[in-house]
């Protein structure tokens, strides 16, 4: 569900990475976007945060002490399936990134990314999201 | 290809991907740095004033990060010419200290900690091949990391052993397996097969001491 910045609605985003200087400036930056941005600095603090507050839009790393981000994209499909992920690593496999687009994964993006780049990205995943949610309701018709 | 050739492609490949992961990630932080300050000044020119602490702490991550990136890349290149010579004379604290810096992400990953020491804060010069010595040095770190548990540390240690020089590889931590469990372990591991191999090669020799969790590299 999308939040609220200065009484607007604003897109919800999670930010997580374990380089914590990088997720805390570009939170800033999102911010100032219009984005109603939090941070998490690793991936069980991820899976923490969800429980309480789930982004329409996830950037995720993928290389993170203990939980790595390819278990969290793949725990929050099963759990939270209508949030987005976006993975933004400096790991530029292209088996990861095939699997993260096999787990679900909205855009693979590769460290450092314009900010404008990310957020094209973020925008178009939370604009699915919203046609997944129209898509997923009943119509009229299946209601009679 | 020949087997040794793929090895040593295989390591340089680790390497080269860990530490290009570093620098995508110093090079990131920079960006967003530098971003965040092109935004406040795009406010307008009087709000650098409003946010002059979140400016200059921009200014002062950005040195940083230079800072850590100009010593990496230093690293990096000392480390890219090792195949130059099939022998040079390597000063082995400073070796083991340069080699856990490049290193030392691996062991984060894992929750677990790092460290280059020297016995005795002796300098001990030796003449030997410096790829392969990274080489065993790798297998080391890595077999150790494939058996120990999170917040365990790995200690890499230039010493001297019966007179000749040594690395001590000590792991130590509360949640750490037993001598038996680590030992068993350790030989179970694909890179403790590599490590055997490539020690022998360097015409070093592997030494476990099964009452803790020890093992030497003598270098002969």
């Amino acid at each position: 569900m999308a939040g609220e910045v200065n009484g607007k609605t604003a897109i919800r985003i999670l930010l997580v990475d374990d380089e914590e200087e990088f997720v805390t400036t570009l939170s800033e930056r999102m911010e100032m976007r219009g984005f109603d941005a939090s941070v998490a600095f690793d991936g069980q603090k991820a899976l923490e945060t969800l429980k309480t507050r789930v982004p329409d839009v996830m950037v995720l790393d993928l290389r993170m002490p203990g939980i790595d981000g390819m278990e969290v994209l793949e725990r929050v499909k099963k759990t939270n399936p209508e949030a987005q992920v976006i993975i933004l690593t400096g790991h530029g496999s292209y088996k990861d990134e095939e699997q993260a687009r096999r787990l679900g994964a909205f855009d693979y993006l590769q460290k450092p990314v314009g900010v404008d780049t990310l957020v094209k990205s973020i925008q178009k995943a939370y604009q699915q999201k919203i046609e997944s949610a129209y898509a997923a309701e009943p119509s009229d018709e299946s209601q009679r | 290809m020949n087997q040794e050739t793929e090895k040593t492609l295989a390591f340089f490949g680790r390497m080269t991907a860990n530490l290009t992961h570093e620098f995508k990630n110093i090079l990131a932080i920079i960006q967003e740095s530098a971003g965040l300050m092109e935004d406040i000044m795009a406010i307008s020119p009087l709000a650098k004033d409003k946010y002059q602490e979140r400016f200059n702490n921009s200014m002062n991550t950005i040195k940083n990060q230079l800072q850590r990136g100009m010593e990496m890349a230093s690293r990096f290149n000392r480390f890219a010419h090792s195949p130059d010579h099939n022998s040079a004379e390597l000063e082995l604290g400073e070796t083991m200290v340069h080699f856990c810096t490049l290193t030392e992400r691996f062991a984060r990953l894992k929750h677990i900690t790092l460290q280059a020491d020297s016995q005795n804060g002796q300098e001990i010069k030796i003449t030997t091949n410096p790829l392969l010595l990274y080489m065993v040095l790798f297998y080391s770190l890595d077999a150790c990391l494939s058996v120990l548990p999170a917040q365990c540390e790995i200690r890499l240690i230039s010493a001297k052993k019966d007179e000749n020089a040594a690395v001590e590889i000590a792991c130590t931590g509360k949640q750490a397996p037993s001598p038996e469990q680590f030992f068993t372990g350790l030989r179970q591991s694909n890179a403790w097969g590599e490590l055997e191999n490539t020690a022998e090669q360097l015409n070093a020799e592997l030494k476990c001491n099964t009452d803790d969790l020890r093992f030497y590299l003598i270098l002969k």
